[in-house]
């Protein structure tokens, strides 16, 4: 739920308990006051009668309201009973209902004789007439009160939330391997202005440090070179002298020990290099020339596996990426493809507009597709391999946006990379 | 034939220089930009091999001096850098050749007389080993005059033989030699022992004596039978 909605969520339900709680006390006071005002005029009508009486009106008399009775009282009332004021429902034939009837009492002296007089008058009460009115106002109020709430919401929200917006969107378009900081947008609001001090000072500490790891692996695997290269010219060099064969056999072991580590090293730098490398616009390559020519150079090694390769190359297959990094990309894609073949297998080459396909004969593999692009994993666990390679076809492949994918079905290994459609 | 080596490991730099000196090159080594500098200016080498990182500066920017100054001198770098850097920002520019490092010693070898024979074009193409002849212009390689009926690949293998006959070739050398940046694959050196044997049993067909020996588990060594 977008944060604004919650808000004009919160605002209803807040201002309908207001309105209610506002209702009940307009309701409670309205009833009241009738209340009060009809017993004020009920109170000036006894005491019109009082006055009648100590004029020396005949009691009882015609010329009294037919709402007022007047009895003499044998002894006075208690003098807290001066004077009194009852609410009940009764039947009232002149209106032909029931309705709330108030009675006023006072005991008013005239000539040492105690009178009482009571007077009475129909109330209407609010909840007869007004409450229907009273609900309508208040239901209509609080239907404009929320329109006016949403659509001001909106409008106030997309105001106020911009920065916040823009910073939502940074955010999600910052990478951190990117050169520049992270894009924000200056706000009045302090909170935000906050929020986004802390994401740039965030970001550029993790690009820094992240910048500081990327020179840090890449200087690494690059000044392990020199060392290894130096100790295999030793070793070189120490194999040309005379030397028992089982000293031959341990500077063998050492010679190819060292060989896979400056495999594995060259392989590090570079995907290291490939991870940070900039896809400038890119180059159109020939593939319907370079997939043939690679073919051609690894057909040896496939002719001594027992091979057979079948090829469908489409004419004029130009896709984006850089020539030495297609090449890269296909060697690996080739050498993969004879490396996990069997002996006597098949090996095909399907080029189209659309995609680059290989599929070869091979084990099923023991690792999980999902793993096989990662690095140092292995689909088969027996081979002298490194596991690099196919790490590196999907760098390079992403870095044109294009996609590989990889699947195994029926003994056929199939590794597809789909181009990246010209439009986008 | 004279070799100026830039490079500032003094280990590696020493092993080149040995190694060098056993293929009878006369081989100095510098070990800074300044000092390569000024023997390119004293004297004059056939060959440089140049390193790019260079304590007092870049191999790149020695060898962009040079080329201005107009030395004739063919130029092969030796960098820790990636192929792929080569590729991409066309680091060896105005250079020879470049081999990355680690490099086997054969290899490096290998390079040098490439280019030699192509400076000196006109000169004695053909090389020979015993009853063994390669014409490096016809590519065709023949045995007591008897045409041996190779492949491109066990072609480019016998030449790196007899360039580095006496030598012991490790199956991880000869590989490289073979298939380049093509492949990276350590299990590739299997494949060397078919070349090596198809090679060895065309010579051996076409009457010629098996001069390869085999050091188990190891490589391949080019020699004479009396030796």
């Amino acid at each position: 739920m977008k944060l604004n909605y919650r808000y004009t969520l919160a605002y209803a339900v807040l201002t309908f308990f207001v309105l209610s709680l506002g209702f009940a006390i307009v309701y409670a006071a309205l009833s009241r006051s009738v209340t009060q005002a009809t017993i004020g005029k009920l109170v000036h009508v006894n005491e019109v009668v009082a006055a009648q009486l100590r004029r020396g009106a005949p009691y009882p008399s015609n010329s009294l309201p037919t709402t007022v009775r007047v009895r003499r009282l044998a002894t006075p009332p208690a003098a807290s009973r001066a004077r009194t004021a009852r609410i009940q429902d009764e039947w009232e034939p002149t209106l032909q209902a029931r309705v709330a009837m108030v009675r006023v009492t006072t005991y008013p002296v005239v000539g040492g004789q105690v009178y009482e007089v009571v007077s009475r008058a129909a109330v209407v009460e609010p909840s007869d007439v007004y409450l229907t009115g009273l609900v309508l106002v208040f239901a209509w109020t609080f239907v404009f009160l929320l329109a006016l709430v949403v659509i001001l919401s909106e409008l106030i929200s997309w105001r106020i939330l911009r920065p916040f917006t823009a910073t939502l969107c940074g955010i999600q378009q910052f990478e951190l391997g990117q050169p520049q900081p992270i894009a924000v947008q200056p706000s009045r609001t302090a909170e935000f202005n906050e929020l986004n001090e802390f994401l740039i000072r965030m970001t550029a500490r993790a690009q820094r440090d992240y910048q500081g790891l990327k020179e840090f692996s890449e200087n690494a695997s690059h000044e392990l070179q020199t060392p290894i290269a130096s100790i295999k010219a030793k070793i070189e060099l120490l194999m040309d002298s005379a030397l028992t064969e089982p000293q031959l056999l341990t500077l063998t072991t050492m010679h190819d020990e060292l060989e896979r580590l400056a495999k594995i090293n060259q392989s590090l730098t570079l995907l290291a290099k490939l991870e940070h490398f900039e896809a400038g616009p890119a180059a159109l390559t020939d593939l319907s020339q370079l997939v043939p020519a690679t073919e051609a150079a690894f057909a040896d090694l496939a002719e001594m596996k027992g091979l057979t390769t079948t090829q469908h190359i489409a004419p004029g297959v130009r896709v984006p990426l850089d020539a030495a990094l297609a090449q890269l990309l296909l060697n690996n894609l080739f050498s993969n493809a004879i490396r996990h073949n069997r002996v006597g297998g098949e090996l095909r080459v399907h080029l189209s507009a659309t995609e680059l396909r290989l599929e070869n004969t091979g084990h099923a593999p023991t690792a999980p597709a999902s793993e096989l692009f990662g690095r140092f994993k292995k689909g088969n666990a027996a081979l002298d391999s490194i596991g690099i390679g196919l790490a590196i076809v999907k760098r390079i492949s992403e870095l044109y946006g294009h996609r590989v994918s990889y699947a195994y079905a029926d003994g056929w290994h199939q590794l597809r990379v789909t181009f990246a459609s010209k439009g986008g | 034939m004279k070799i100026l080596l830039v490079e500032d490991h003094a280990e590696l730099a020493r092993s080149i220089a040995s190694y060098l000196g056993q293929e009878h090159y006369i081989c100095e080594v510098a070990g800074t930009f300044d000092e390569a500098r000024e023997k390119l200016a004293l004297f004059s080498y056939d060959v440089v091999l140049l390193d790019i990182m260079l304590p007092d500066g870049n191999g790149i920017s020695l060898l962009k001096l040079l080329r201005k100054e107009g030395v004739e001198s063919s130029v092969i770098i030796i960098s820790a850098q990636n192929a792929l850097d080569f590729k991409l920002t066309g680091l060896s520019e105005g250079a020879d050749d470049y081999i990355t490092k680690p490099f086997p010693l054969p290899e490096l070898h290998a390079r040098i007389k490439a280019i030699m024979r192509r400076r000196s074009a006109q000169k004695n193409n053909v090389l020979t080993f015993q009853d063994l002849t390669a014409d490096l212009d016809s590519m065709e390689c023949r045995v007591r005059g008897k045409l041996l009926n190779l492949t491109r690949k066990e072609t480019n293998l016998l030449l790196y033989f007899i360039n580095n006959k006496g030598r012991m070739l490790t199956r991880q050398a000869i590989a490289a030699h073979l298939w380049g940046d093509y492949t990276d694959n350590l299990d590739s050196v299997d494949f060397v022992y078919q070349h090596v044997k198809n090679l060895r049993k065309k010579i051996t067909d076409a009457g010629g004596k098996d001069y390869i020996s085999t050091v188990y588990g190891f490589g391949y060594k080019l020699s004479a039978p009396d030796q």
